[in-house]
């Protein structure tokens, strides 16, 4: 096992490990920009390193910088957290050259995972499921019809030189194909002067369902069931839970499967999550985050387990603590994240915190790296906190949520707690019948 | 009084002597009302005595807070009287973190001693990152005051290396 592990990231989620490599006895190097000489990560962790000014170009993100801090610091290994240089290839490779551990996949996985084409390709030999369409584009009606009756109703047509919503058209069954494919090619052609189209399964009011996957790195992988994120904005989860409210235990066992059994033939070695759009019963692969995610700790709550810790010890050599036989869900828990930004724009809001108050009491967990008078720098991002909830069933979580966020106090700048207060009282919400369009549309209407 | 408000003390008082140096001040005081029983009163003066602080001697004169009379006050150490290098004019201040050397390799003769003459863009010592021996150069032309590092100490972004005026 490790002796000392650098931390490259900063908030909550440096927090996060500090408490990890805490529990298991080992050392902790925060590093950390001049902006951040005073942040909770630094005070926090044994040791902490200066590696650069403000802006992350060239501290966060400077790999000469970090690897010079884990050599000055004598650290074994790197917890690259979340963002910053978590998903960066070359960053592992470095790393492996140096001689330091990198706790997370290799670079190789990183790397393919990290190229759409590639990444989809790789999640189809595997036996993940994709959104069915066109293996290229499709030249006359005549294969247009073909297609269609292999990939399913309702499609769309779209423009293989497009974009921004041009020379693209949906059918929503075999009658209105003829029309769409013809505005969609002459559409095309107008506005790209090319009229190759090629054509996609339709999703039309899709979730957003992503598998979480661990892997011991040696053939060997468990599925951790999914979590819900579909309460996006801008493609920016705001609020996430897990389980998901309409997956059925045969869904989740049989797209679990599928993506460990994935996992362990690429030898994957720690945390990842596939995410998929959901729509009818049906997963469609989107991506491979290969790393931890901000929502992980939902899924910590319901099966009770620490997927950092967990990291650190594959990543040390050592044995997976789980199997997917003990992996059992205890009921139902939720993550809302906090920003320091302002309704109804979510413009950043920088500042000095005057008052923090963290929730608490039982199944609450608040993860921030606030305190009072802690000024928030204007340079990173603007997740300041994440209060999650675990309850015996999703009722008493979510009831949970709307008693932990009357607790919690965070004065100085505006958040976006109070648009938890409002979801919260959304019958929507209340049944958990949403899809990743259903905030959007509902700022839209609310705020208009 | 808490630990935070000494704290407060302590940064109110270095703040005034950054105030005194900042605007070429000599003698700068102040009265704080906290309460009933509760005040700070506190004194800077700048004098023209040399401050001798390890390991080689400052010629400039450092800004020497006093504070005075009231309790708090007299709680609060003599946090301002000491000299911080990197508030020096002629800091360098290395540009990334890694490891200092004085010398080019083990045994030689290290680029600059104390009291040397250098030129701009001359090469003052070196920070090795990554295995990369990154030259950092004099900012300008002068004497070199004070070497803060020791060869082979490990620096942060920020660190205080030298002394050049």
């Amino acid at each position: 096992m490790f002796d000392k592990i650098l931390i490259a990231n900063r908030g909550e989620i440096a927090l996060r490990v500090i408490r990890a490599c805490r529990e298991m006895g080992i050392a902790s190097v925060a590093v950390h920009s001049t902006a951040d000489a005073d942040a909770m990560h630094v005070r926090m962790a044994d040791e902490s390193v200066c590696i650069g000014p403000n802006s992350s170009t060239d501290s966060y993100l400077s790999v000469p910088a970090i690897v010079a801090a884990c050599e000055i610091t004598g650290a074994q290994a790197i917890h690259p957290g979340y963002g910053f240089l978590s998903e960066n290839a070359n960053f592992v490779q470095i790393l492996e050259d140096h001689d330091i551990t990198f706790i997370g996949p290799s670079a190789a996985h990183i790397r393919i995972m990290g190229d759409k084409i590639t990444a989809k390709e790789t999640a189809m030999n595997l036996g993940i499921p994709v959104v069915p369409g066109s293996a290229g584009g499709v030249p006359d009606f005549e294969t247009a019809r073909k297609v269609g009756a292999e990939i399913g109703y309702p499609l769309i047509i779209k423009a293989t030189a497009g974009g921004g919503g041009r020379g693209m058209k949906v059918a929503k069954d075999e009658s209105e194909l003829e029309i769409a494919f013809r505005t969609a090619r002459s559409e095309a052609k107008a506005a790209f002067g090319n009229d190759e189209v090629y054509m996609e399964r339709y999703l039309q009011k899709p979730r957003h369902i992503e598998i979480q996957v661990f892997g011991d790195g040696k053939g060997r992988a468990v599925h951790l069931g999914e979590r819900d994120c579909s309460l996006q904005r801008r493609h920016q989860k705001v609020f996430e839970e897990a389980p998901g409210p309409c997956i059925t235990p045969e869904e989740r066992a049989r797209i679990g499967k599928i993506c460990a059994d994935a996992m362990a033939e690429l030898k994957y070695i720690g945390a990842g999550t596939i995410e998929f759009l959901y729509e009818d019963g049906e997963f469609f692969f989107i991506e491979m985050n290969t790393r931890l995610q901000v929502e992980h700790p939902v899924t910590e709550a319901i099966f009770g387990v620490d997927l950092v810790r967990e990291q650190i010890r594959v990543a040390a050599g050592e044995e997976m603590e789980f199997t997917q036989e003990n992996l059992k869900i205890n009921g139902a828990a939720i993550e809302v994240r906090i920003n320091a930004e302002r309704l109804p724009n979510f413009a950043p809001c920088p500042g000095k915190i005057t008052q923090y108050h963290a929730p608490g009491g039982l199944g609450v967990r608040m993860d921030s790296a606030l305190y009072d008078g802690y000024k928030i720098p204007p340079y990173y991002d603007s997740l300041i906190g994440k209060l999650i909830v675990h309850g015996r069933d999703r009722n008493e979580a979510l009831a949970r949520l709307s008693r932990a966020l009357g607790e919690l106090i965070v004065d100085g700048v505006d958040t976006t707690v109070p648009l938890f207060h409002q979801l919260l009282a959304e019958p929507d919400i209340q049944r958990g019948d949403y899809s990743i369009h259903w905030l959007e549309k509902w700022l839209a209407k609310t705020y208009g | 009084m808490t630990k935070n408000s000494h704290d407060n003390d302590v940064a109110f008082i270095q703040a005034l002597a950054e105030l005194l140096n900042k605007n070429d001040l000599t003698e700068l005081s102040v009265v704080r009302e906290y309460g009933e029983d509760d005040s700070l009163e506190v004194r800077v003066v700048k004098q023209a005595t040399v401050v001798h602080a390890a390991p080689a001697p400052v010629v400039a004169a450092a800004p020497v807070a006093a504070p005075a009379a009231a309790p708090a006050a007299a709680a609060a150490p003599a946090a301002a009287a000491t000299e911080d290098p990197a508030s020096h004019p002629g800091a360098l201040p290395s540009p990334m973190v890694g490891t200092a050397y004085l010398a080019a390799e083990p045994g030689a003769e290290p680029f600059v001693k104390v009291g040397a003459q250098v030129k701009e863009g001359q090469t003052v010592l070196i920070v090795e990152a990554m295995k990369t021996m990154n030259h950092i150069p004099a900012p300008k032309a002068g004497t070199v005051k004070r070497i803060l590092v020791d060869d082979g100490t490990p620096v942060e972004f920020g660190t205080t290396l030298m002394i050049i005026e």
